[in-house]
């Protein structure tokens, strides 16, 4: 047949389309050639220091691995982070295991304490969203209610302990807590706890302490790892029923960010990052007012991920 | 639904209206606290002010108080007044009691110096001694602006109270800030209503207050509105 | 320690000054970022005070309800006001700056006005007198005699502005008041008190400079005690 100039150029115009769509922007799971420049990665974090923490953590080890690094900490709470993940705003955040899992599923009570299998289920449906969860580490971090030891109730020592008292009580804590499953919510549906009356004041941070100390709320939500426990001053009530599940730290991250290289490198961190690892982190940060860029090279330097 | 929509579900959610989350407890709440901080500090200012006035001392002081007082963030004095006292109603209470001083020093200072000599002269050629001049003629002269100086007190303590659910107090400002917190857009949106709403009223009546505390006789002088005020120094938003 | 007393606590003192000279950089973007949002809040403020305020002046008719809108305007507390823009407008610079601005424009319409009818009616009868056309009288005779009052409507919105941006950190935008948020969230004496005193600095300076600004622009009472 008798090639004109317009098949040619057409012809032309298909064959560069093919071509360029083979070298897409995103190297995708395979690892990117030696040579080429790295990815970026922009790493976030919630709104409260433990998270910015782990957050650092990661970013700090990818960055020393050549990646660019861009951060967008205390973004928000886990309505704001999520969806951002995965609009693509941002790639990479250290989320919690069975929250993650509780979010995603509308409450549906999914999770539970084994963290390998909450991860799992996580997947299914993090992965049609294009994200994905990688290996939780052994670090845990859930919510967890305490009592001061040096008040009326601080002889407690299980939550199931409070159901014939839990009406004198006046619960503390963040002010979705009442709605939330985890919380206000789940006491109620698994211990049976109805509380006199709920205050809102932060997530497990200085108003809720103070609240406690001053005995404006009987009982509040402390975070697991928070560092005020290795004090003594607070009565962490033990989850006798098990209705926090395996709120371990695990890297949520964006599929087409996940590259060999990354993954390998977060999950050696997560392989190094215990529950007393969280607790020593968050005292230097709680009690020592270190920033967390500061305390997360610190750590990475001692455990041999930078030099 | 639309925004508008669901913020009217909000007002008409039965649950939203008792409680100690409910609209009364906060609305009784904002206004205790804000009540009882504008009077303990008309208890201390006032008397200080009227009193430099009337001696004509002191003028110094009592008119920066009040360029002081404008230049610090109110936001900042509650977290501080926080690191001191804890948490609740005390370092809302202090705040507060601070923030409404200056207005009300100020204005009872200048309203007491700006009395017209010549009727303070013949008050005095009347035979009248110091405390009936005091009581009998500079107040109710100066008045107008004492009262006014009350309400700018009270309008600045009311808009402040709304920050004061920081400090976790309570209060109608629990709304715009739990709703923050939880991004949820109709309580925050319905919260700021409600405080908006208060504050109008409380300048509206306080306005209506100062006009009826006008003496007979100057009211019918009065030449500029009362809104427009002589002293250009006057006027304050904190919060 | 939350309620620790004047006195601090060893691990939190008032203000640490390893944490201060580590931060300069945060410190001074969140300086920086405070005037800009007041300077922005006080410029449009200006220019839309500048001929409401003429119209109220000029227009008995318009007066009352010009100054009484604005006036509920700035009844409304600010973290109010800007809850109720923030499902329209979300949490940007543009929810803040309407709000900002809002506060503004009583103060300024209300000194333009005085400043306005501070004119005395001699000279604006001279100024006619002598040929002067109305436009030409307002430019070159009333504003000028205004100005004064009107610079002093601007030293209160721009000390007024000032205090209330620190409030614009509740919905996300930094300034100062990030600083103090920041010092709430972690009870955290030294950025609480590095935001309040600079805000409070930040105030007093622009202040004297305004009053400094307000003695140039008028000339004519320099020779006389008072400004």
């Amino acid at each position: 047949m008798r090639a004109n100039r317009g098949t040619v150029i057409g012809g032309l115009f298909v064959g560069l389309a093919f071509l360029t769509a083979g070298c897409g922007s995103s190297p995708g799971a395979g690892a990117s050639p030696s040579g080429s420049p790295k990815e970026s990665i922009t790493v976030a974090s919630f709104n409260f220091s433990e998270s910015a923490i782990l957050a650092q953590i990661y970013g700090q080890a990818l960055k020393a691995k050549g990646y660019t690094i861009t951060f967008k900490l205390n973004l928000g709470s886990r309505e704001i982070v999520e969806p951002a993940l995965e609009k693509g705003d941002i790639d990479l955040y250290p989320g919690y295991a069975a929250t993650e899992l509780e979010f995603q599923n509308k409450a549906k009570g999914e999770a539970t304490p084994d963290a390998v299998a909450t991860v799992a289920k996580l997947n299914t449906y993090l992965n049609p969203k294009g994200l994905e969860a990688l290996t939780p580490s052994s670090a845990v971090d859930e919510n967890a209610f305490a009592v001061l030891k040096s008040g009326k109730w601080g002889s407690y020592t299980k939550l199931s302990d409070l159901t014939p008292v839990a009406s004198q009580m006046v619960l503390g804590g963040p002010p979705e807590c009442p709605t939330r499953p985890f919380c206000e919510a789940g006491l109620k549906k698994v211990y049976g706890l109805n509380f006199k009356d709920f205050k809102a004041l932060d997530a497990g941070g200085p108003l809720t302490k103070a609240a406690l100390d001053q005995g404006s709320i009987d009982i509040g939500l402390i975070f697991s790892s928070d560092s005020a426990y290795s004090t003594g001053k607070y009565v962490q009530l033990q989850d006798d029923k098990h209705l926090q599940n395996a709120d371990n730290v695990v890297p949520i991250i964006r599929k087409d960010k996940a590259n060999d290289e990354v993954v390998s490198v977060l999950n050696s961190v997560d392989a190094k990052l215990t529950t007393d690892v969280l607790v020593s982190l968050n005292k230097k940060a709680d009690v020592d007012k270190e920033d967390p860029d500061v305390i997360a090279s610190d750590w990475l330097k001692s455990n041999g991920f930078t030099s | 639904m639309t925004f508008l929509q669901s913020a009217v579900a909000w007002f008409l959610d039965g649950a939203h209206w008792h409680g100690t989350d409910g609209v009364p407890n906060r609305l009784s709440e904002h206004l205790l606290m804000s009540g009882v901080s504008v009077l303990a500090a008309a208890i201390v200012a006032l008397p200080i002010g009227i009193g430099l006035g009337h001696r004509g001392r002191g003028g110094f002081v009592a008119i920066n108080v009040s360029n002081v007082g404008r230049a610090i963030p109110s936001f900042g004095l509650l977290v501080i007044a926080l690191q001191v006292f804890g948490i609740g109603a005390k370092p809302a209470f202090v705040a507060l009691f601070a923030l409404a001083i200056p207005p009300m020093m100020t204005n009872s200072y200048v309203g007491i110096t700006q009395v017209d000599p010549d009727v303070r002269e013949a008050a005095r050629g009347m035979g009248m001694r110091e405390r009936a001049i005091l009581f009998r003629v500079e107040i109710p002269l100066a008045l107008p602006l004492i009262m006014a100086g009350l309400r700018t007190s009270a309008v600045q303590v009311v808009a402040t109270a709304t920050l004061a659910a920081l400090v976790a107090w309570g209060g109608l400002g629990r709304y715009i800030v739990d709703g923050l917190a939880q991004r949820d857009f109709v309580q925050v949106f319905c919260g700021a209503v409600l405080v908006a709403v208060l504050s109008i009223i409380v300048e509206l009546a306080l306005a209506g207050l100062q006009r009826l505390a006008l003496p007979r006789g100057l009211r019918l002088t009065q030449t500029t509105s009362p809104d427009v005020p002589r002293d250009l120094t006057t006027g304050l938003k904190a919060a | 320690m939350l309620a620790a007393g004047v006195l601090a606590d060893a691990t939190d003192p008032w203000i640490r000054w390893d944490w201060v000279f580590r931060h300069i950089p945060v410190i001074g973007g969140a300086l920086v970022q405070h005037v800009q949002l007041t300077a922005i809040a006080v410029g449009i403020g200006l220019l839309i005070s500048l001929p409401l305020g003429f119209w109220a002046w000029r227009i008995p008719l318009a007066r009352g309800p010009i100054l009484s809108l604005t006036g509920i305007l700035y009844t409304i507390p600010s973290l109010a006001l800007f809850a109720i823009l923030v499902p329209f407008t979300g949490l940007s610079t543009l929810t803040a700056e309407i709000g900002l601005v809002s506060y503004t424009l009583l103060i300024l319409i209300r000194n333009v006005v005085v400043g306005l009818d501070g004119v005395p009616a001699e000279v604006r009868e001279a100024a006619t007198g002598m040929g002067y056309r109305p436009l030409a009288r307002l430019i070159r005779i009333d504003f000028p005699l205004a100005v004064p009052a009107i610079i002093a409507g601007i030293r209160i919105a721009t000390v007024t502005t000032i205090g209330l941006v620190t409030v614009t950190a509740l919905i996300g935008l930094g300034g100062l008041g990030e600083l103090i948020l920041q010092g709430l969230i972690n009870d955290f004496k030294s950025p609480l008190l590095v935001g309040a005193v600079l805000s409070v600095a930040l105030a007093v300076v622009a202040d004297l400079s305004l009053s400094g600004l307000q003695r140039l622009a008028t000339p004519w009472s320099r020779g006389e005690g008072r400004a």
